[in-house]
């Protein structure tokens, strides 16, 4: 069985582990084995070491990606920010001998080493480039038919290309989530502003008010333009941004609608057939309705020669 | 924020820090605007977005500038960095902005918070979750520095040999 390595971050197992319990539920269905990193730490998050300093920054994240080294398997991360921090640190030191050079010399203060060998994914680059859209169709147990989706890629999946193994052909006109979502028979149409920010992270934590105003928009794009039955996100922020900001414009009279919201791993491990009561089991916005919906008898996948 | 620019004011030149700090595409900045034509902050009407930061210290400008809290709503979205045709890289002339209001003291206090969680956690955020992820099924505990303390006193070797610990912004025991 091929092996990943899987790098959780701080929001996933703190906030939504119920998103951590898909992940390791999805993969070995799919054939591919999850790999603890004992030991890791926060990416470091962009508030922290790339705020204050570049080589702190390079070498907390050299750190982690070398306890997967010394594991010979590559990364995956869920959370969008782990992947964009990992990401960009490994090519700043891939591509700058200095870098690497320091980076090492600090590393040697605790008997570890950088080397270079281990890559970094996004759990839907490992889904989508590693395991294939075909593998996702014929592991599923209940199809989607007839439910339209919007997603949300979040914007460090995207940009900037440069320093990604899985890229986007245009990553303001972002498919590899669409066809994602499409493997579980849904409809995940493009809309007008797809690739918006949804507000959350550095914007949230320093202005409120504009944070909301821009989840405001990117909801109400979502509701005119697709009017779905779900959100979909591979970002674990956009994806607890846009649940919990819609019961805070709710509450200010923004917003009149409901739209429940999924991480991606959530909604492939519902269309598994896994316990809802695991792998998708924390959120603001109701959800209860649909994962019902999805779990329905109507919705069973017939098999060949089946039932 | 209403500033004038003021063209003659290059005696204050702020850029070689800037360039210290890791920001040294700004030199190359040629006012175009395509990065602002797809920053959140701008979209949000954050004061000092990318462009209009590049302008302010391109022209000279720092003290009227550097308690701006708009570089630290950066989401580090790096839309910017992909559409420059200029090669700038303006996500990382901001993040070299933000690294100087560190040293001036100048940043938002409430980000000396994810810092102290690094030291003391591993974990930038930080919250009380055995409850929840006892109850869809997981351990108490992420296999992360909380669960191995060896490893995060590695993780707090590292912090208290850097730049950081330097700085004195946060306690390091």
């Amino acid at each position: 069985m091929e092996k990943c390595g899987l790098f959780l971050g701080c929001n996933i197992p703190f906030r939504c582990p119920d998103v951590e319990q898909s992940i390791r539920k999805v993969f070995p269905a799919l054939g591919v084995e999850v790999v603890d990193l004992e030991g890791y730490s926060c990416c470091p998050a962009w508030g922290t070491g790339p705020s204050f300093d570049v080589l702190t920054w390079l070498t907390i994240s050299a750190r982690n990606i070398s306890i997967a080294e010394e594991k010979g398997v590559d990364i995956m991360t869920g959370c969008n920010s782990c992947f964009g921090i990992l990401s960009e640190a490994k090519h700043m030191i891939d591509h700058n001998p200095e870098n690497l050079k320091k980076v090492n010399e600090n590393l040697k203060l605790i008997n570890r080493e950088y080397k270079g060998t281990s890559k970094v994914y996004h759990v839907a680059h490992v889904l989508y480039e590693k395991i294939g859209l075909e593998k996702i169709k014929e592991s599923i147990k209940y199809s989607l038919d007839g439910l339209t989706i919007a997603v949300q890629p979040g914007c460090h999946i995207l940009w900037p290309t440069e320093v990604m193994e899985v890229k986007e052909e245009n990553p303001f006109y972002p498919k590899i989530l669409r066809k994602l979502c499409e493997a579980l028979g849904a409809e995940a149409p493009h809309y007008s502003r797809i690739e918006y920010c949804c507000g959350m992270g550095a914007l949230r934590s320093t202005d409120q008010e504009k944070s909301f105003e821009i989840v405001e928009q990117k909801l109400l794009s979502i509701k005119e333009e697709l009017d779905p039955d779900m959100i979909v996100a591979t970002c674990s922020s956009c994806y607890m941004q846009l649940d919990d900001a819609q019961e805070k414009l709710r509450a200010k009279g923004r917003i009149d609608f409901e739209i429940p919201v999924f991480y991606y791993t959530q909604l492939l491990a519902l269309c598994m057939g896994f316990d809802p009561n695991q792998v998708a089991a924390i959120s603001v916005t109701p959800r209860d309705e649909i994962i019902k919906e999805i779990q329905s008898d109507k919705r069973l996948v017939k098999e060949e020669g089946g039932e | 924020m209403v500033v004038t620019v003021n063209l003659t004011k290059m005696e204050e030149n702020p850029i070689p820090e800037i360039i210290k700090f890791g920001g040294e595409g700004i030199v190359k900045c040629i006012q175009c605007g395509a990065c602002a034509s797809v920053c959140p902050l701008s979209l949000a009407g954050m004061p000092l977005y990318n462009k209009k930061l590049f302008k302010m210290l391109l022209s000279g400008y720092f003290e009227e500038i550097i308690e701006d809290p708009s570089p630290w709503a950066c989401v580090a979205c790096n839309r910017c960095v992909e559409i420059c045709p200029r090669d700038v890289k303006p996500f990382q002339v901001i993040f070299a902005f933000r690294r100087i209001q560190v040293r001036e003291f100048a940043m938002p206090m409430n980000v000396l918070g994810g810092m102290k969680n690094l030291y003391e956690k591993g974990h930038a955020v930080f919250s009380e979750a055995a409850e929840i992820r006892k109850k869809v099924g997981l351990p108490e505990m992420p296999p992360s520095t909380l669960a191995y303390p060896e490893a995060l006193k590695e993780v707090q070797t590292l912090l208290k040999n850097s730049e950081v610990a330097k700085l004195g912004v946060i306690p390091m025991s």
